[in-house]
């Protein structure tokens, strides 16, 4: 169990810069999820902890070692790659005990490391099969095993989980859950999939354009988007934008947007930030779960609505501006009915028209 | 006629009109693959059982006469020094020539794959001696290998390696070595081909996998790349053992089996039985016995191509 310490970082592939002054810092033991749309630089910043990619500048520590020249076999990590990388003409067992057996691991030790590693991992029916006779959700935890039975300090882990179909991913989202909880490893996580992020980690990193956006909670990711990338990446359907200004008169804060006027709740965001009698460019945004269609509130229109199931989403024409609405399904509603739209005025969220930076407190 | 009674009828008393889809398409099927059928008997068929024919008869070649004498060619072969010689040489002509194109092939191929300047000019030069008239490589090769005037001599003089020039063709093991590396000079690109071909498609996260795992440069060799062409080396081993084993023009022109019958394969036996000492029988019992080493090797093509890989 190390901390990861990731300082300054950068990496530049000629013109491009994939990663640019990242510093973070991974906990003892935590689950960290790296999330980030392709192309955001998060596959690259794993790669650089596996050091299978150099940085161009900065420094990588794992525990308190800086690894930044350490080959890969030499830096305590192990790896689960997307495509699970298994050696396709080695068994299971095979498999597993590879790393073991590079390191020189007695053959004893190595038979009963590999043993426990297939019993947490329910492989001992398996041992002795190649990986091609595997479904996918095998081969993904044989891929585990052999990161396991190393007992490594840090796993890193490559969108393990994306090449499985929807309903043996949930499955393997728990299995990974419980075996991060029985073995207490730094896990670091990397995705493009918020759901993967939202349920599995203790802290999310969102990275855009191999910038750092926000390294949070999931929860305080999701509540206190840090700014309007992060507010529109996390969550589905994605958080509602109007653009506004809000006015100050006598200390009453108003926003005005989108053929809408609505009073800030007082506290919401910070003393000063707008002087008495002034007025401030924002755009303002809010979840489909935090408005309420009903006979009171600003005139709108049904234009689709989209059954799920357990809700119904509903996209909702709000003056011209497109509003996606998240509603009990028990509410019948059809395209084309005027409704009434309320906000839920304690979850309104303000970023600044520039930088999409959060204002609120 | 009704459709019913002439349904009943069997096919070859029904006009094509006549027949149902299934029959017609099969007629379509069979004068679509005639012309390979015709072709193959001719070229194939047709000498093979020619040959085995005409190694029971004892016949002078230039009138094509003889007469029946049964197993006696075979009995003879089989007791004669020469052409249990000349299987030998056959097999350590294979055995050396295939080896060296095996080491050399993988090692180019894997130069090749690596990220290197100029190298799309090295792929298209690496194919050159395969490419080139063996008439043409072998007549160069004679001339460097010359005792009098060859370049090789001259260089291993210049550079103290010998002190007197060496008979490279005319004496053992010199010639059946020569042999053996001039044709692996000439059949190794055929390994590069295939065995780059392979290489490119190996996953990249395979190596990186094994770097993680703290494999080394040699234990990503034997551990990674080696098994993943493992399916690949031995369909060349075998195609080529089959191609390295009835080389003719090659040993022909550059030793003639010389000396004596040093490097006298049983490609080379057949031609000389056949138009030097005129016994075509006698030839032919030697192409048939050839054939029989061949198919072990033929079988186990077939299986392996056949097969599932495992």
């Amino acid at each position: 169990m190390s901390e990861v310490h990731i300082n300054h970082v950068y990496k530049r592939f000629g013109d491009v810069t994939a990663v640019d002054d990242l510093s973070l810092l991974f906990k003892a033991g935590e689950f960290v999820s790296v999330l980030g749309p392709s192309g955001c630089g998060k596959t690259t910043l794993l790669r650089m902890l596996a050091g299978l990619e150099t940085p161009s500048a900065g420094e990588i520590s794992i525990g308190d070692k800086v690894v930044n020249d350490l080959p890969p076999g030499s830096r305590d990590i192990a790896m689960v790659f997307q495509t699970y990388a298994l050696y396709p003409h080695m068994t299971v067992r095979g498999n597993i005990e590879y790393p073991l057996k590079k390191r020189r691991t007695p053959k004893a030790e190595r038979a009963v490391k590999v043993k426990d590693a297939a019993e947490l991992l329910q492989l001992e029916e398996l041992l002795d099969r190649k990986p091609r006779q595997l479904s996918g959700g095998q081969q993904q935890r044989v891929a585990l095993g052999r990161a396991l039975v190393r007992d490594p300090a840090v796993f890193l882990l490559d969108e393990p989980l994306s090449n499985l179909d929807a309903k043996l991913r949930a499955h393997m989202r728990a299995e990974l859950i419980q075996l991060h909880e029985r073995i207490g490893k730094t896990m670091v996580y990397v995705t493009h999939d918020q759901l993967e992020a939202m349920t599995m980690s203790h802290r999310i990193a969102v990275l855009r354009f191999g910038v750092l956006q926000q390294f949070a909670s999931p929860d305080e990711v999701y509540r206190k988007p840090a700014n309007e990338f992060v507010a529109g990446f996390i969550g589905t359907p994605s958080m509602n934008f109007i653009a506004g200004e809000i006015d100050n008169s006598d200390g009453k804060l108003t926003f005005c947007g989108g053929g809408v006027a609505l009073s800030v709740q007082a506290g919401l965001l910070p003393d000063g930030l707008i002087a008495d009698g002034d007025k401030f460019l924002v755009k303002m945004g809010f979840r489909p779960e935090d408005i309420f269609i009903g006979d009171q509130g600003d005139d709108a229109l049904v234009s689709v609505v989209e059954p799920t199931g357990h809700e119904v989403i509903v996209l909702i024409d709000l003056n011209g501006n497109e509003v996606v609405a998240r509603v009990n399904p028990d509410v019948r509603l059809k395209a084309g009915d005027k409704v009434k739209l309320r906000f839920r005025p304690d979850k309104l969220h303000f970023f600044g028209t520039k930088e999409g930076i959060r204002l609120n407190v | 006629m009704s459709a019913d009674t002439t349904a009943k009828l069997p096919w070859f008393r029904r006009s094509y009109r006549n027949f149902s889809l299934e029959e017609k398409y099969a007629v379509l099927g069979m004068i679509l693959i005639a012309p390979t059928v015709m072709t193959f008997c001719a070229v194939i068929a047709y000498p093979l059982i020619a040959a085995i024919y005409l190694s029971f008869f004892s016949i002078y070649t230039p009138t094509m006469e003889g007469h029946w004498v049964g197993f006696s060619n075979y009995a003879t072969l089989l007791q004669s020094g020469e052409f249990w010689r000349s299987l030998w040489n056959n097999i350590i002509w294979t055995v050396g020539t295939l080896t060296l194109q095996i080491l050399f092939g993988i090692l180019v191929a894997m130069m090749l794959h690596q990220n290197m300047v100029f190298r799309s000019l090295a792929r298209s030069l690496v194919l050159f001696p395969y490419f080139l008239s063996t008439v043409v490589a072998v007549l160069v090769w004679k001339w460097l290998f010359n005792d009098l005037y060859g370049v090789l001599n001259h260089l291993f003089m210049w550079a103290g390696v010998i002190d007197m020039p060496v008979d490279w063709l005319g004496k053992m093991p010199n010639a059946m070595l020569s042999l053996i590396f001039v044709g692996a000079w000439k059949y190794f690109p055929f390994v590069v081909i295939a065995v780059l071909a392979r290489l490119q498609s190996i996953p990249e996260e395979l190596y990186e996998a094994a770097k993680i795992d703290g494999a080394g440069v040699f234990a990503r060799f034997f551990d990674v790349t080696l098994p993943q062409l493992k399916d690949v080396l031995v369909v060349i081993i075998l195609l080529r053992t089959i191609w390295d084993f009835k080389e003719f023009d090659l040993i022909n022109l550059m030793t003639g089996g010389g000396p004596i019958i040093a490097t006298q394969t049983l490609s080379l036996m057949v031609y000389k039985e056949a138009f030097a000492l005129n016994q075509m029988g006698a030839s032919s019992a030697v192409a048939v016995l050839m054939m029989l080493v061949m198919l072990v090797f033929m079988a186990l093509y077939l299986r392996k191509a056949k097969g599932p890989s495992e």
